[in-house]
């Protein structure tokens, strides 16, 4: 592949991964045929990667993954609530914000009670989300729309509008690279392998699916609706806040716009993974690799020399491609 | 061919003659014939699945038949749409109302009306809405007042004005009182004979034989299919209209097949009651026989086993479980009490059609199955095999998607869910043969009998008499809400059917 060939279609791979594989479907397995997508994807991103200057050197694997770190934790939690059924939170980025706010506003009590103070703020705001969802059947959007105006309205009443610098640093050792990997790698790879394997053996992980499939056979089932989706929830909101934990540490100060896109970023990194919006179907690895491949896909663009709207022109149109190839094989095997 | 309905071609507005039409080469409707008179209230009558609905759809425009025709008029129809039969003047008020409660009264009525311009003149359309609604005897009604701040009953009358706005001259109207209290009933009666009398016909389809007597001038009688009779009420008693509905009515072949056990195992519910829909529900269900709540449509059947189910949030009374108090208004809590609940709508509210037949079966079970919380595959697939083989499923579809599976052997997933399990005491199924074949409906018979061998306390819902009687130890009456009979042993089917559609005299 030429590189003005390689250049012109920059934009391109994921059309071209999605748009041939509709029609093979029909005929093939739903798995197969996803697999088959998937397979032209990669194809054409590896194609590009090889061309591209420096992408297959240990410094940009790195960097790939450590870009990759901040955003993944976070949707590593969204993972669980979208299975769940209950779509999304809205309110992602400014929680990330007010757990950063926290973690620093406190580092002078230690790392550890930082630490500490930090994920049980973010998982009590987002679990009492959780649980307005799961007893009382709230809208999910128009629930995190309200918090996240009210937790970011908290988060500029707290710091005054000012950033928030902390006393000490103790939270230094969380920027530190073992085996030169940022420490956010590690904790991404953890949190990822924790969740696959509640999602996948554990009594709760195997409800939060029936509960997102259909809820209404899940309550008259009898099974423990509200516990479950809080739970789900209480674990997103840990992961969020290790994401906000990460970010204060990386930036050493905290302001109101700390959390940024993050919202969004981490919906998308669901979405590419194949997690179905409505809930049921999912998992976490394939979240991972959904974060794995935008943050990639990124890296090429920037290796490459587009502009950071090409990049982001881009994520947008995989999430649209993944989207649309999810909702066809769902929507043809309900017919 | 059956004989022609009488009343001379000339002052027929509608003549149907021998109607047939098959689903997957399985015939619903054989051969249906009847006339329906200018300005005549005519009544279709028939048990479950004669094919009362089949023939409605077929003439609203819903379902093209496949034999036989529809004359209106003296001209042939083949109405392809609703909006195609409202053209002919053919107007459907269908079982679940088609208004919107947000709109008003004369929106509501404008709504979906093909003789409309695309520019609508909207005080012309109110004079005539207005005009309408007096004529029909609703001049107390407000064409601006949204349909929200109306009753259920005054939402049907709207739906009547409504086909009647859009010049319909028949007006088929499929259970209209099934869920009205007796004034809203008496209300819609009026109101239909207003229609009547300014020359419009009128289908009227219902369970409800007294209704049937009271308001139509003749009615036809289909049976497996086919039209047996067209007969003028005047003639008719409500009795005479079972045994013709019923053909040889069946009886019941032998006595109590569950005996009591007598160890005092029971589920007693006393005074039942959901705002509504249910009153004064009274029954002490002892384990190991199958009870069978006989109802149609609004009865409270269905309303009686939602609340046991917790799934009636309103519902108030007593219920005690081998002397433990159960806590209504909580399906989570009821299930934790021993209460396994089949829904009529398996679909959305039963299974979890996207996912496996095995996750299907071990649904409601994982906690059982589990160790501190932690699955264990093995056992669970050990345990959904033994369910499998329970349940009549096939092994190697044990992996499949519910979603593949045929309506029979989707309901044995569903029933499946609730057997075996040393937790549940007590199994509920509303309707438990819906749209289940013939060998599936014995298939799951056999499993509640089986269930109820085992010392579970089975009741059940059904409008089905031969499910009712080939199933129930104890059958118990009800219409309106309300608790008519309780039989044991010896029942005649169509004593039944009189307790199900007849309002019993002088009470």
């Amino acid at each position: 592949m030429s590189t003005d060939n390689g250049r012109g279609t920059a934009t391109a791979p994921p059309v071209q991964g999605a748009g041939p594989h509709p029609s093979p479907s029909s005929a093939g397995r739903r798995p197969t045929a996803f697999a088959a997508g998937l397979a032209v994807l990669l194809l054409v991103l590896v194609a590009l990667a090889v061309t591209a200057p420096r992408f297959a050197t240990v410094d940009n694997v790195r960097a790939i993954l450590a870009s990759t770190a901040f955003v993944g934790i976070t949707a590593i939690g969204a993972t669980l609530v979208m299975i769940a059924g209950s779509v999304v939170s809205l309110a992602t980025a400014q929680t990330a914000t007010v757990v950063a706010m926290l973690f620093l506003a406190t580092q002078h009590l230690g790392l550890g009670t930082a630490t500490l103070v930090a994920v049980a703020a973010g998982v009590a705001v987002t679990a009492l989300q959780g649980a307005v969802v799961g007893y009382w059947n709230a809208n999910p959007i128009v629930l995190t729309i309200a918090a996240g105006f009210a937790i970011g309205g908290g988060a500029t009443w707290f710091s005054g509008g000012t950033p928030v610098y902390p006393r000490t640093s103790a939270f230094e050792v969380l920027n530190s690279t073992p085996l030169g990997l940022p420490l956010s790698v590690y904790v991404l790879l953890v949190t990822a392998a924790v969740a696959q394997w509640v999602l996948s053996r554990t009594t709760a992980g195997r409800q939060l699916y029936l509960i997102g499939e259909n809820r209404p056979a899940a309550t008259a089932a009898g099974l423990p609706v509200g516990r479950v989706t809080v739970l789900a929830w209480a674990f997103f909101g840990a992961c969020v806040a290790m994401t906000g934990i990460f970010l204060a540490s990386f930036n050493t100060s905290a302001t109101v716009t700390l959390g940024g896109t993050l919202t969004l970023d981490a919906i998308a990194a669901v979405l590419v993974g194949g997690t179905a919006i409505a809930g049921g179907h999912g998992s976490a690895l394939r979240t991972l690799g959904g974060a794995l491949l935008i943050s990639a896909i990124s890296d090429v663009l920037l290796l490459r020399g587009f502009s950071t709207g090409v990049q982001i022109l881009a994520k947008g149109v995989l999430v649209l491609a993944v989207v649309i190839t999810v909702h066809v094989r769902t929507t043809r095997s309900r017919r | 061919m059956s004989a022609p309905a009488t009343g001379g071609p000339l002052d027929a507005f509608l003549r149907v003659e021998g109607l047939a039409r098959s689903f997957n080469g399985v015939p619903a409707v054989r051969d249906v014939s009847f006339t329906v008179g200018a300005g005549e209230i005519h009544a279709l009558c028939g048990h479950n699945g004669a094919g009362k609905s089949t023939v409605v759809k077929m003439l609203s425009g819903q379902l093209a038949p496949d034999g036989g025709r529809v004359v209106v008029e003296g001209a042939v129809v083949e109405p392809n749409s609703r909006r195609a039969a409202q053209r002919m003047g053919v107007a459907l008020v269908d079982q679940e109302l088609s208004v919107v409660p947000a709109l008003t009264v004369l929106e509501n009525m404008l709504l979906g009306d093909v003789t409309a311009p695309f520019v609508n003149r909207r005080r012309a359309a109110a004079a005539r809405c207005r005009r309408i609604l007096d004529d029909m005897g609703l001049a107390h009604i407000d064409p601006d007042q949204p349909l929200a701040a109306l009753g259920i009953g005054e939402r049907q009358l709207v739906e009547i004005a409504k086909a009647l706005s859009q010049d319909a001259r028949l007006v088929i109207l499929d259970e209209p009182t099934a869920t009205l209290s007796d004034a809203e009933t008496e209300h819609v009666f009026a109101a239909i004979r207003r229609v009547a009398g300014m020359g419009c016909s009128v289908i009227f389809v219902s369970h409800r034989l007294s209704e049937v007597l009271e308001l139509c001038a003749s009615v036809t009688v289909l049976r497996d299919g086919r039209s047996v009779a067209t007969i003028p009420t005047e003639d008719l008693t409500v009795d005479e209209l079972i045994v013709r509905m019923l053909g040889s009515a069946p009886h019941r072949l032998s006595g109590t097949r569950g005996p009591d056990r007598g160890d005092g195992r029971a589920m007693r519910i006393e005074h039942l009651h959901v705002p509504g829909r249910l009153v004064d529900f009274t029954l002490t269900a002892t384990a190991g026989r199958v009870h069978a709540l006989a109802g149609q449509l609004g009865s409270g059947a269905s309303d009686a086993l939602r609340a046991l189910a917790g799934l009636q949030p309103q519902a108030t009374g007593t219920v005690e479980l081998n002397d433990r108090r159960v806590p209504l208004r909580h399906p989570a809590r009821a299930a934790r009490a021993g209460i396994a609940f089949v829904s009529n709508d398996r679909k959305s509210e039963g299974l979890f059609l996207g996912m496996s037949v095995e996750r299907n079966l071990l649904a409601t079970r994982l906690p059982g199955l589990a160790r501190a919380g932690v699955v264990r595959p093995r056992r669970e697939r050990r345990a959904a095999l033994s369910l499998a083989q329970r349940s009549g499923l096939p092994e190697y579809r044990l992996d499949a998607e519910v979603l593949a599976l045929s309506g029979g052997n989707q309901q044995k997933v569903f029933v499946g869910r609730c057997l075996g399990r040393d937790d549940v005491h007590v199994l509920l199924l509303d309707e438990p043969t819906r749209g289940v074949d013939v060998g599936g409906r014995a298939e799951i018979h056999r499993l509640l009998r089986e269930a109820a061998d085992r010392g579970l306390v089975v009741i059940f819902a059904s409008t089905e008499l031969d499910e009712l009687l080939e199933l129930g130890d104890v059958i118990i009456t009800m219409r309106d809400g309300q608790v008519v009979g309780r039989y044991e042993g010896e029942v005649d089917g169509a004593l039944l059917m009189r307790d199900m559609t007849h309002e019993a005299d002088g009470t």
